[in-house]
């Protein structure tokens, strides 16, 4: 079953994703790729996440296609302008990328290239648009092409971003721009989840919970500090601290089993995207956990 | 106005290495106002070129340095001291800049400052850019705040994900210019604005190089 039909057929879905290297060698990232296979509802692959140069997603979603996965083709707006979107997007389309994520994309400035310019000719919301155009067979000018896309087109949101009142209206934005799905940043408190949910839910759109596989204590503290949006409660952070040293991560693992049991048991949203960041290997220990393999 | 800062010494340096002698051309606008060409510059200018061993045939501070004509005119007065300099060190804007370069056919010209943004006077020689002359204003759908300018991706429908308790991830130093916009379009009871979708930007309304005959327009108005 595609990651649409999944998605439709009221299925509690399982995403998660895949960070291409830096550099030809993709040996462990095959391996981490390997490992998920038959597990997930669809696989994200980022595009030059947090603006460090990599390979491009479209190559390694076509790989992972090739391997049987469900690509879902992440695209940002930072590298290309709306030509080069475009052309991609419909280069995508005839390698049999099915399903895209609309994002804004990261600033030059928090990657390994600071001095690139950034692009941003169209932004996420007008990315969305761009894709529904093209499923309508037309370019975003209105140009009749050739043969449409079929893309079953996704967005994010931060459901705890502060103030939360622009966030929301920019969703709305993204779900009339024809936003089908939305995969959300990384979320810890449950209950202020559920609150978002009952906003979202007023829409006819799927949201995933966005799930961050927490390592250790330190990278609570981190990114309670510098990742915007990101919050991690008091609560786990203790939980990760007692755990001692060397099973902070069995101790992480199990706050998003038990974060995703949850979710699905409370029929909170539709499903979860896990994003381990470097232990992709973890994903199938953790869906175990939340009683899903 | 435009906001210049002075090049590296070593740059400088660098460009005027096989020149002994120097003219210096200031204006007394923006490159002024900002502390980079004003008369205390120049005066500076010459003292320190000097103390490098070159020489300085004279120095004028134009009125206003973009001014093609204008400028012309006012360096008539200085007809010796231009001919026998072997450069021009031009401390204004790259405007004024290329203003001494259609003016000295036969010199070579070099930029004293860094030309850096349009911007608004905070306090004295404190400058931030509002406006990015992108050549068709959104300033009335935006609460009068220009996020094509405020924001650094220069989005056009709200908050990126990385607005923190109203701050930008690019910078903490930097307010999130959609949570600006919200608070303001809110406060003047103006939020519909905020929920209409913005289309992409037409960045033909600035194709370089931007021209504009003004007066052609009058002159039709006047037919």
């Amino acid at each position: 079953m595609n990651f649409r039909d999944a998605l439709n057929s009221g299925k509690f879905v399982v995403t998660a994703e895949i960070g291409p290297p830096k550099g030809t060698d993709i040996k462990e990232m095959l391996h981490d790729a390997e490992m998920l296979k038959g597990k997930l509802d669809a696989v994200n692959v980022t595009d030059n996440q947090s603006a460090v140069m990599r390979i491009n997603s479209l190559s390694i979603c076509k790989i992972l296609l090739d391997m049987g996965h469900e690509p879902i083709l992440q695209v940002t707006c930072r590298d290309r302008n709306r030509i080069g979107l475009q052309s991609d997007l419909l280069g995508a389309s005839v390698l049999g990328i099915k399903n895209v994520l609309c994002m804004t994309g990261d600033h030059p400035d928090a990657g390994d290239h600071k001095g690139a310019k950034a692009v941003y000719d169209i932004e996420s919301v007008q990315l969305l648009r761009v894709v529904d155009s093209l499923n309508n067979g037309r370019d975003m000018m209105g140009n009749e092409m050739k043969g449409a896309t079929d893309f079953f087109q996704g967005a994010v949101v931060t459901p705890e971003a502060n103030p939360i009142e622009p966030q929301l209206m920019k969703f709305e934005k993204k779900v009339s721009a024809g936003a089908k799905f939305f995969q959300t940043q990384a979320i810890y408190d449950i209950d202020k989840f559920r609150d978002f949910m009952k906003h979202a839910r007023k829409f006819s759109v799927k949201v995933l919970a966005g799930l961050v596989l927490l390592k250790s204590a330190g990278m609570a503290n981190y990114m309670n500090k510098f990742v915007p949006g990101i919050t991690v409660p008091p609560g786990l952070i203790e939980e990760l601290k007692a755990a001692g040293k060397e099973k902070a991560l069995d101790a992480g693992i199990n706050i998003a089993a038990r974060h995703i049991k949850q979710l699905r048991d409370e029929k909170i949203c539709d499903g979860v995207h896990i994003m381990a960041i470097g232990a992709e290997d973890k994903v199938p220990l953790i869906m175990e956990r939340a009683g899903l393999l | 106005m435009i906001i210049t800062k002075k090049r590296e010494h070593n740059d400088l340096m660098e460009n005027i290495k096989n020149c002994n002698s120097l003219f210096l051309l200031g204006c007394s606008e923006c490159a002024t106002l900002c502390g980079t060409g004003g008369e205390p510059e120049l005066r500076a200018m010459k003292e320190m070129l000097e103390a490098e061993g070159k020489r300085v045939t004279g120095t004028f501070v134009s009125k206003t340095g973009c001014q093609v004509l204008g400028t012309k005119v006012e360096l008539k007065q200085f007809k010796d001291a231009l001919a026998e300099t072997d450069c021009i060190l031009v401390m204004s804007c790259g405007a004024g800049t290329q203003t001494a370069v259609e003016l000295f056919q036969d010199k070579p010209v070099y930029p004293a400052n860094d030309s850096l943004f349009l911007g608004n006077m905070t306090r004295i020689q404190m400058f931030d850019e509002r406006c990015s002359l992108c050549g068709k204003c959104i300033l009335d759908k935006t609460g009068g705040i220009c996020p094509v300018t405020a924001c650094p991706k220069g989005l056009l429908n709200g908050p990126c994900g990385g607005t923190n308790n109203g701050k930008c991830e690019v910078s903490a130093d930097i307010e999130c210019a959609w949570v600006r916009i919200y608070n303001r379009l809110k406060r003047l009871d103006q939020l519909e604005d905020m929920k209409r979708i913005a289309e992409p930007k037409d960045w033909s309304a600035h194709k370089k190089p931007m021209s504009l005959n003004a007066r052609e327009k009058k002159e039709e108005v006047e037919k």
